[in-house]
């Protein structure tokens, strides 16, 4: 019998004959399969799937050979962490350099318009409501673009009624960031002539002491954020994990059980839902794990803090997209949704060779898809999730929902249609903004005032 | 509101603007590319339009060719910035507080513009073959009269519009075809027309007849084979029953054999993957004359499916079809597949084919692989193989005897259990118009994954919603006498004479489809066990249990209409069944099975 083994070349020699479309869609069933297998905990089927995907999935193909790469990876990461040495051991030699990371931010504000649409937005809701005002300070919860700054300062230099004393407080973890930020505001600043302060503050978000904001009276508060405040949410299953460990300690298997069979209603209501209007928010999808709260105790606390500053204006930006599910295969579907419009912009935008676009794929997004896909607990931070959710968190918290400048609008799609990709769209959705790839909002603007 | 928005001008840039405009150009031209290769193939059959047939009343303007390759035609009187639009030079003037205006939408259609080609000894230079769009006559113009200034660094090929040079860069030396002969070539479609007519490939085909790998291609979808694919299961079916005829132990091998010839022509070059061993060459091309191969692919339709040329292949590889009174190893190679079988199930699913190719399961199971693999199995694996995955050893349990034989298989592609056959044929028809996108260019991540989605909800939207849904909870496979169906109902029931027709077959192998027979796609060796119990499992009688399992409610009736429906694109589904009808008896007398060709024969009827 030995003519029944395949004689030659690689074991599956018909995958490499597949067209594009017919690898995209075996690559999917294989993704979803393999994600299977990994929620299920069959690692040795799961082996299998990704051995059958690395035949087919490349980081420099077609768009979903890309984002099968990626989420191969991190699914092989999320089975890697089953062994926290092996884990460790292999990500010891890894570095992460902070000018890299400058470098591939800076790509992604460049190669995308989301981030130019949600600063001129930003910009114009806090031109208006600083209209007459003297002495405006800005925190920046955040920074890495100073693009945004420098726009401001022109457009409030421009200013009937001459500009304001201008301060803007950054937050950011890496002093490198903060520095060329306050070197190329201050420079500009002084171009232009606007009386103008920086005050970084070298500050993870969740640690950030509201004191160092040193908000004064008298001044006009504006708080901008900027794909950043879901970050915030990545503490809360950690404490209700290890609260309702002790609590549950019984029931756990009739949990597991629970869990899994979710799993498996979620797959097929997912995509359904999806294909019928494009999205549908799960409502549920916070509060469908009975481990996951309803109200997030640090995302609150830190919402309660910067009401109590009562600023004048909030605007925040937000990924639109739901990937913070309590299942894997919830957050896997919801990610490779906004993911393949992700890589589908850069597809049909970019030429597929560039370096920067190879960078963006994998430093930017690769790592969020690892971090949605691996991580659990404190460590997965990008807790994206929808601005219906937001609304009912920022309602929660008295902050009350204001319309965006129509003008600001206005601009944002002049500046949408210059990019002369009609796949880029803006949505209005009661004031607030989704920008989207086709049908499919992938980032959410959305301004807020102080309810008394 | 001015200030704003000059800044945002600023900072995001003129030049981005302009860059992406050359973006957008080359976005459109790069489609129209593609398309114009797959025009050229029907070109022949239609003849298109002269391009610049312009309507009579449309303005004509004749430009010079400096304002026509003029990049900013507007330009601002107090900055002598340039614009290629009117709007935006107003827009623009806003900002220097200038009088400025824009054109207002009217209701009315605008007056339609068609541009004459600067060049005189140019036909568009005639008005009455006017270009109607301002990019077109200057793309025109830049590649007939311009100078081709952008060359590619690879293949050293010139271009003059930038667009077409980066399409060309994108692709350039990424996709190449290099035949036996020593011919390279980078369209696919050169490729397989050359390869048609090649030499080198005579020979080839001449060493081996066939191969697996081309199995795989079909099974994942070559444009062309879903409908080939299924339209030739008809007649292997009905092999098998004639075989089983003939000879009670059942010469299965034989069955699977076919399943590898039908499609394409023979691979060489760099498809040539040789995993079929000697043994599975087919023997004696003699056996079945050339009637079979007109049996699977009547000319005329041929001709609807593929390159003419490729017709020639695949006749030749038809010939090659079942071999009536050919001694084969029958299931006496279950032991051996047994040993196989984690190698098998655990390495390669080209490895597994070969298994799989020993036995009538096997048949079986590509039938469905091929009705519903094609046409996206996902949205029912989402949740079968998970179902599968919990189930854990037993998954490919399609239960009781005949649902076991599947086990074997189990190991490997994809657990087509829950394909709700019922979203077949939608997702049929749906395939063979995305296979024919698929020539065109390839699909958006977005685009496939609504695909797969979309076979999801025609899945559960329909009758047999119930039948996926009840996966959540248990195997209904494995409970009930239906799922013995698999391989029962028509094929080799005791009561083959009677009522069993063609939708009992279609019914009873997308019932297959719907149990879990086929269990994780990737079940590594847990399931050599079964094996081992089910090789003494000659299809024995208990496969013949169900022939209840009659009613439509997997919607096969519409398979097999889009079956037909593909199969011969032109032909009423009537006059198809009646072809079938008579390829049946001919073949049957060829192959003295008349008992199965009666059931058959009579069951015309039933057929949708």
């Amino acid at each position: 019998m030995t003519s029944l083994s395949p004689s030659l070349g690689s074991p599956y020699p018909w995958l490499k004959e597949l067209k594009s479309e017919e690898r995209g869609l075996y690559l999917i069933h294989l993704l979803l399969t393999c994600a299977n297998h990994v929620a299920s905990g069959s690692l040795e089927n799961a082996n299998l799937a990704l051995e059958q995907i690395s035949q087919l999935a490349s980081p420099d193909g077609d768009t979903m050979q890309r984002i099968a790469a990626y989420f191969t990876e991190a699914l092989a990461d999320r089975i890697l962490k089953n062994w926290p040495g092996l884990h460790k051991a292999l990500n010891s030699t890894r570095i992460s350099l902070v000018s890299e990371e400058i470098l591939v931010r800076k790509v992604f504000f460049e190669l995308f318009p989301f981030l130019k649409v949600a600063f001129v937005l930003t910009n114009q809701a806090i031109t208006e409501a600083i209209e007459g005002e003297k002495m405006v300070h800005i925190i920046d919860l955040h920074s890495t673009e100073p693009a945004q700054w420098v726009a401001l300062l022109q457009v409030l230099n421009a200013r009937p009624e001459g500009p304001p004393h201008l301060r803007i407080t950054a937050v950011h973890q890496q002093n490198e960031v903060l520095d060329h930020m306050a070197h190329r505001l201050i420079e500009e600043a002084e171009k232009l002539d606007i009386p103008f302060q920086f005050n970084p503050i070298v500050s993870k978000l969740e640690n950030l002491d509201m004191e160092k904001l040193r908000v004064k009276t008298g001044e006009a508060l504006v708080v901008s954020s900027v794909l950043q405040l879901h970050t915030l949410l990545a503490f809360d299953d950690e404490l209700l994990r290890k609260r309702s460990l002790l609590a549950s300690k019984n029931l756990n298997g009739t949990h597991f059980s629970r869990v899994l069979q979710m799993n498996q209603s979620t797959l097929a209501e997912l995509l359904e839902k999806d294909l019928v209007n494009g999205y549908s928010p799960s409502p549920d999808s916070a509060s469908s794990s009975p481990l996951s709260p309803t109200t997030s105790v640090k995302m609150d606390n830190f919402l309660n803090g910067l009401w109590g500053l009562s600023p004048k204006l909030m605007v925040i930006t937000e990924q639109d997209s739901n990937h913070n599910g309590s299942t894997l295969m919830e957050r896997l579907l919801e990610a490779l949704y906004s993911y393949a419009a992700l890589f589908d912009c850069l597809e049909s935008t970019v030429s597929r060779t560039p370096l920067e676009r190879l960078k963006v794929e994998k430093m930017l997004f690769g790592e969020e898809i690892k971090n949605i896909i691996a991580c659990e607990g404190a460590e997965r931070k990008e807790r994206h999730e929808k601005l219906d959710k937001w609304i009912q968190r920022l309602d929660s918290a008295g902050f009350s929902n204001l319309p965006l400048s129509y003008f600001g609008m206005l601009q944002a799609r002049r500046l949408l249609q210059g990019y002369g990709c009609d796949g880029y769209k803006i949505r209005e959705e009661n004031g607030n903004v989704l920008i989207c790839w086709q049908d499919r909002p992938l980032y959410s603007v959305s301004a807020w005032g102080c309810r008394k | 509101m001015a200030a704003a928005s000059s800044s945002s001008a600023q900072v995001f840039g003129n030049r981005e603007l302009e860059d992406h405009n050359q973006m957008k150009q080359q976005h459109s031209t790069t489609p129209t590319n593609i398309s114009s290769t797959a025009q050229a193939a029907s070109a022949q059959k239609k003849k298109r339009n002269q391009p610049g047939t312009p309507n009579p009343d449309a303005e004509v303007i004749a430009l010079s060719p400096k304002t026509l390759m003029a990049t900013n035609r507007f330009i601002c009187e107090v900055c002598n910035k340039g614009f290629q639009r009117e709007q935006n030079l107003q827009l623009h003037r806003r900002g220097h507080n200038l009088p400025w205006k824009l054109k207002q939408k009217t209701n009315k259609e605008p007056k339609r513009k068609v541009y004459l080609c600067p060049e005189p000894t140019c036909v568009h230079h005639d008005p009455s073959r006017a270009l109607g769009d301002l990019t077109g006559i200057k793309k025109h113009y830049s590649r007939k009269h311009g100078e081709k200034k952008w060359k590619c660094e690879k293949c050293s090929k010139r271009y003059a519009v930038q667009s077409d040079w980066k399409a060309h860069s994108k692709t350039c030396g990424t996709r190449e075809y290099r035949c036996d002969c020593g011919t390279l070539f980078s369209r696919r479609d050169s490729f397989i027309t050359h390869r048609a007519f090649c030499d080198a490939l005579a020979q080839e085909s001449a060493r081996h007849p066939s191969n697996l790998s081309t199995i795989g291609g079909n099974l994942y979808g070559g444009s062309n084979t879903p409908s080939l694919g299924l339209s030739q299961l008809g007649p292997q079916i009905i092999s098998s029953l004639q075989d089983h005829q003939n000879n009670q132990s059942g010469d299965v091998l034989r069955l699977g054999t076919p399943l590898h010839h039908h499609h394409r022509p023979p691979p060489a070059g760099q498809f040539d993957h040789h995993i079929l061993s000697p043994n599975f060459r087919p023997q004696q091309p003699s056996a079945m004359p050339s009637s079979a191969a007109a049996f699977f692919l009547p000319g005329d339709q041929s001709n609807q499916q593929y390159h003419h040329d490729q017709d020639h292949h695949q006749q030749q590889s038809h010939q090659h079809g079942f071999l009536p009174n050919k001694p084969f190893h029958g299931l006496m190679q279950f032991s051996e597949l047994q040993s196989n079988a984690s190698n098998v199930n655990n390495n390669s699913p080209s490895g597994a084919m070969l298994t799989l190719f020993k036995t009538l399961a096997n048949l079986l199971m590509s039938i469905n692989y091929h009705i519903i693999s094609l046409t996206l199995f996902f949205s029912g694996l989402l949740i079968s193989n998970h179902f599968s995955a919990e189930n854990g050893t037993s998954a490919g349990g399609g239960g009781g005897g005949a649902g076991e034989g599947p086990n074997i298989f189990s190991g490997h592609i994809v657990s087509s259990d829950q394909m709700s056959a019922g979203a077949v044929p939608s997702l049929y028809s749906g395939a063979m118009q995305s296979n024919h996108a698929s020539a065109v260019g390839h699909m958006s991540a977005t685009a496939l994954l609504q695909k797969a989605a979309q076979m999801g909800s025609t899945s559960s939207n329909n009758s047999t919603a119930s039948l996926l849904r009840t996966f959540g909870t248990s195997s209904p496979a494995s409970t009930g006498p239906n799922k013995a169906s698999f391989v029962g109902s028509g094929l080799f029931g005791a009561d083959q004479n009677d009522q069993s027709h063609l939708q009992d077959l279609m019914n009873s192998f997308t019932a297959a489809g719907n149990s879990s027979i086929f269990g994780t796609p990737f079940g590594g060796g847990t399931e050599e066990p079964k094996l081992q119990q089910n090789s003494n499992l000659p299809m024995n009688s208990s496969l013949g249990g169900s022939d209840r399992f009659t009613r439509d409610f997997l919607g096969v009736g519409q398979i097999v209409r889009s079956v037909s429906g593909g199969f011969a694109s032109k032909r009423s589904s009537e006059q198809q069944q009646q072809q079938q009808h008579q390829q049946m008896s001919s073949l049957d007398s060829e192959s003295n099975a008349a008992p199965s060709s009666q059931s058959f024969g009579g069951s015309g009827g039933n057929f949708q």
